[in-house]
């Protein structure tokens, strides 16, 4: 039986570019399997789909490849990373309908073909939903349903579970096992493998554009419970100092007047590193945007770097916020001029900021890329940029924002060993707000899941790191 | 957060049918047009008035909520009280102040139909309709720009927000000093020219991924009616 996905000997590089992204790529793949890429951001995951799904245009291409189908539908159709600018139109049916729409197919057949594809990732019954009303889960089914409704034999996903909480997870999971079941076959790329532990066949890492291994089984390092292991923070040899944040019988109203936070209390100290957990739509974001002052409050007292009930601008410099997509707080021509604007606003002596840049890009890894654009760096450095220039300042309080989102686990490992030095060196009090399971006690001191507005201490199942 | 934020936006496809629902969006475009155009035409308030008036019937008629239309409208009030102010600056207090409201009440006029027209006009069938008077490319444009628009006003207030915690002097109290007028391109647009630039990479991406421009004349889509079902 001939194999649905062929490659052979593929190898690709960007036009200007010296490094091949793929070297001497072969993988074949069966009737209804899953095979799962991972591998270091950068390593080549994402054009390897891009390369089979025939959308990498220019650049240097050698090998073959070839696509069998099994299903009457097309060959292969690819879900993109990023659910937001993917999806094109601004409902759910007419987004699910525009394949077919460009494909010619009559309206009896597009409606037919859109309905099973809603029907079989959970969103039947939306079809009249304003897309930006969903929620980040919904967003992304709709983005596998925009695939299905042309039925293709081979799905390409890149990342869909980089967005998702834990439940979000679990219910893509299941979609994908019911399609797996319905005949596709599935090639995904993502940082995380645990999430396919019971659906994937194979896993295949990645180094550097060549395949380095592959096994049947969930390599042992891409183990939820070991991602962080080895960071691992003894609370009672750590000093705080005084509290930096003071939040009491904190009241946060959402959009339609409900209450998002309700009598929510926390303190945290300089020096201490808390985790706040929670999934998707929790309320997360919108209580970082509170603590600084971006969403008032309908009650409750919050008390920051000494400031009651603070102003935004009454906190530059001594609050700092770090988000998920570094690409929003990157705009100077050289990661050193990034890294120095907030001293160069404070109006600090040129000495001075060229001593503290020096420091921070140090204690980041950056050093030698200081002379360089930051727009011009991998997604990992861009991030090293992004939190240099926002702790460059010694804010009192470090706000993160989701900052594993795009991060391998490597990374992700290396984000909070820094974060565990600002800790620990300049006395930051930081809340990370996530997603992602972090055990208390691997880098945090406090582990805390935000649930139907309110605070309680995080414990995380060992098998899929969902809420005990 | 994307749905606390979309909610603080208007301008947005209300999912709900009604008889301006129904109607096709050439028909519509020909009537937003025309409203637009006698927001300038009728320049007596009780003109106005009576136009402001058909407006507030036609969100009723499309069954927008009220509190969807005061997201339509609100940034407009901020409009109002410049316009009026820079009025009473020039020709003072007496002379100032009825033609500063009907200058802004005009602006507001003229952008409140195509207001209603989003609201009212689901994508496919506003894409249709460009398709018969514009080419297929240029008409997937104006449509492509009209959905991301909550997108970007999320990337807006998020740049915004980051960037004024590392000392950036955008905030409204510090941008009523023009000296401090640059910073707002340096720190807002140009991040958010770099995401408008990759936003646009990966919305290609998805379009080519799905067949847009292959198939030319044979591209087809639903029966009018099927929004209405």
């Amino acid at each position: 039986m001939k194999p649905v996905l062929n490659m052979d000997c593929v190898s690709f590089t960007y036009p200007g570019s010296s490094v091949p992204a793929l070297s001497d790529l072969s993988l074949s793949m069966d009737t209804c399997e899953c095979v799962c890429i991972s591998g270091s951001t950068g390593c080549g995951k994402t054009t390897l789909l891009m390369a089979v799904q025939g959308l990498l245009k220019d650049g240097d291409r050698h090998g073959s490849i070839s696509i069998h189908p099994v299903l009457p539908g097309l060959n292969s159709g690819m879900v993109f990373q990023n659910a937001e600018t993917q999806i094109l139109c601004s409902t759910v049916e007419d987004e699910a309908a525009f394949w077919p729409e460009n494909c010619g197919m009559s309206a009896d057949d597009i409606r037919l073909a859109v309905s099973d594809a809603l029907d079989a990732v959970g969103l039947a019954g939306l079809q009249n939903r304003n897309v930006e009303a969903l929620s980040a889960g919904q967003k992304h089914r709709l983005t596998i349903a925009s695939v299905l409704s042309m039925k293709p034999g081979l799905i390409f996903m890149d990342e869909p579970c980089g967005q998702l909480d834990a439940p979000g997870k679990r219910q893509l999971i299941e979609i994908l096992n019911h399609l797996k079941q319905r005949g596709h076959s599935l090639l995904i790329a993502d940082h995380e493998l645990e999430p396919y532990r019971s659906i994937a066949d194979r896993f295949v890492l990645m180094e550097k554009g060549r395949i380095q291994r592959i096994s049947r089984k969930l390599p042992s390092e891409y183990e939820m419970s070991r991602v962080f292991e080895g960071i691992s923070s003894d609370p009672s040899s750590r000093s705080f100092g005084p509290p930096a944040v003071e939040i009491r019988n904190l009241q946060v109203a959402g959009p339609e007047g409900d209450l998002l936070i309700d009598q929510l209390d926390l303190t945290v100290r300089r020096g201490e590193f808390v985790h706040i957990y929670g999934i998707n739509g929790s309320g997360k974001s919108t209580f970082l945007r509170c603590v600084c002052g971006f969403v008032p409050p309908e009650s409750g007292m919050i008390r920051i770097a000494g400031i009651n009930r603070p102003k935004p601008w009454q906190l530059a410099g001594k609050a700092a916020l770090l988000m998920q997509n570094p690409q929003r707080q990157l705009f100077e021509d050289t990661v050193f001029d990034e890294v120095s604007f907030a001293l160069k606003i404070k109006g600090m002596r040129a000495d001075q900021i060229r001593e503290r840049v020096m420091e921070t890009l140090e204690g980041c890894a950056l050093s030698h890329l200081a002379d360089r654009s930051p727009l011009t760096l991998s997604f990992g450095e861009q991030h090293r940029v992004a939190l240099a220039s926002v702790v460059v300042s010694e804010p009192e309080v470090l706000l993160l924002d989701e900052p594993f989102a795009g991060l391998d686990v490597n990374r992700r490992r290396q984000t909070i060993r820094q974060i565990e030095t600002i800790c620990r060196d300049r006395k930051t009090a930081v809340i990370m707000a996530s997603h992602n399971p972090l055990y208390a006690g691997h880098g945090a001191d406090q582990s805390l899941a935000l649930e139907h507005g309110r605070f309680s201490p995080a414990v995380f199942n060992n098998q899929d790191m969902s809420l005990s | 957060m994307s749905l606390s934020a979309f909610q603080r936006i208007g301008w947005q496809f209300s999912a709900v049918d009604s008889r301006l629902h129904r109607i096709s969006a050439g028909w519509k475009m020909a009537g937003m047009l025309a409203m637009c155009s006698a927001a300038f035409i009728g320049k007596s308030f009780p003109n106005l008035l009576a136009l402001l008036a058909l407006n507030v019937i036609g969100y009723r008629l499309g069954r927008v909520k009220t509190v969807e239309m005061w997201k339509d409208m609100r940034f407009f009030m901020i409009q109002t009280v410049i316009v009026v102010a820079l009025y009473v600056l020039r020709d003072g207090i007496y002379d100032g102040v009825l033609p500063g409201l009907r200058t802004s009440l005009q602006i507001l006029l003229f952008f409140m139909p195509g207001a209603l027209f989003l609201r009212v006009t689901p994508s496919s069938q506003l894409m249709r309709s460009l398709r018969r008077w514009l080419p297929e490319r240029i008409a997937f444009f104006v449509f492509i720009s009209f959905r991301f628009i909550p997108y970007f006003a999320r990337e807006i207030s998020d740049i915004s927000m980051a960037q004024q915690l590392r000392g950036a002097r955008i905030d409204k109290r510090s941008l009523a000093n023009p000296r401090n007028w640059p910073g707002l391109f340096h720190c807002l647009m140009v991040p958010l020219m770099i995401r408008v630039m990759k936003t646009a990479e990966d919305a290609a991406l998805s379009t080519e991924a799905r067949g847009f421009g292959k198939t030319g004349p044979s591209h087809s889509s639903f029966p009018v009616a099927k929004e209405c079902e």
